[in-house]
């Protein structure tokens, strides 16, 4: 199907990439998105509306920046992701902001997306546990040591799988 | 909006299975206990506000900026 967007201009995906986000981004209404892979590979990918051109979202997978970040979610959210609750293989994906120059961008680790691949449905949660920031440094983190390097490569190709192309 | 007066140790029921009691008023502040299931999240309002606020300004990218930021990722995140 062909997908009008404000950034990239009208693409063709195939609809099994759309996501379903009953819930849609919190502060906005939009149902349907479609990640899509940049041209150069890196770890950022674009969050894309179906409905609205020119709702997008930057999004980075936060575990590959902050080593053992992780999600506890609800069984009502195990519901909404359609998500067996045995189920291990979810994608975290944090919101990237850039607030006034490059370096300085952050990931929020407050409010992760939680994808299920193999529904294609997500949930935007909130966590109130005080250990995650809404803006969290991208880079004032140590760079990760190599065992960490094998696992971040594995998640991007998990996000990758689920990717429209551009 | 219901509006209830209570009383510090006294409690208020939402449904059979919420129950908010309020612990300690200090000042302009109120310290409140809640029980409620696990399945569901409680958080504070501005934790809500400031996810919101994010995905906001998050939402004004533009492909310059995207162009910015992907030089300076390390090359070991990279694929």
């Amino acid at each position: 199907m062909k997908v009008t967007t404000s950034r990239f201009g009208e693409i063709e995906i195939d609809s099994d990439k759309i996501i379903e986000m009953p819930d849609g981004m919190i502060g906005f209404t939009e149902h349907r998105f479609i990640l899509l892979l940049p041209d150069n590979k890196g770890c950022f990918f674009w969050l894309q509306s179906v409905d609205n051109p020119a709702l997008a979202f930057v999004v980075a997978d936060p575990t590959a920046f902050v080593p053992g970040y992780e999600v506890t979610l609800t069984p009502d959210e195990y519901d909404k992701l359609r998500l067996a609750p045995e189920a291990v293989e979810v994608i975290l994906l944090a919101v990237v902001n850039i607030p006034n120059e490059a370096r300085n961008i952050t990931l929020n680790l407050q409010g992760p997306i939680v994808v299920n691949p193999a529904q294609m449905t997500a949930k935007q949660i909130v966590l109130e546990n005080g250990k995650y920031p809404v803006r969290h440094p991208l880079f004032s983190t140590a760079e990760p040591e190599q065992t960490e390097r094998d696992g971040v490569s594995g998640s991007v190709q998990k996000i990758t799988a689920i990717c429209g192309n551009l | 909006m219901l509006v209830l007066t209570r009383k510090v140790g006294e409690e208020i029921f939402i449904g059979d299975s919420i129950c908010v009691k309020v612990m300690e008023i200090s000042g302009s502040k109120v310290r409140l206990g809640i029980d409620a299931p696990a399945h569901l999240r409680i958080y504070r309002e501005e934790v809500l506000a400031k996810v919101r606020s994010e995905n906001r300004s998050a939402a004004e990218w533009e492909l310059t900026d995207f162009g910015r930021v992907a030089g300076l990722v390390p090359n070991n995140y990279k694929e």
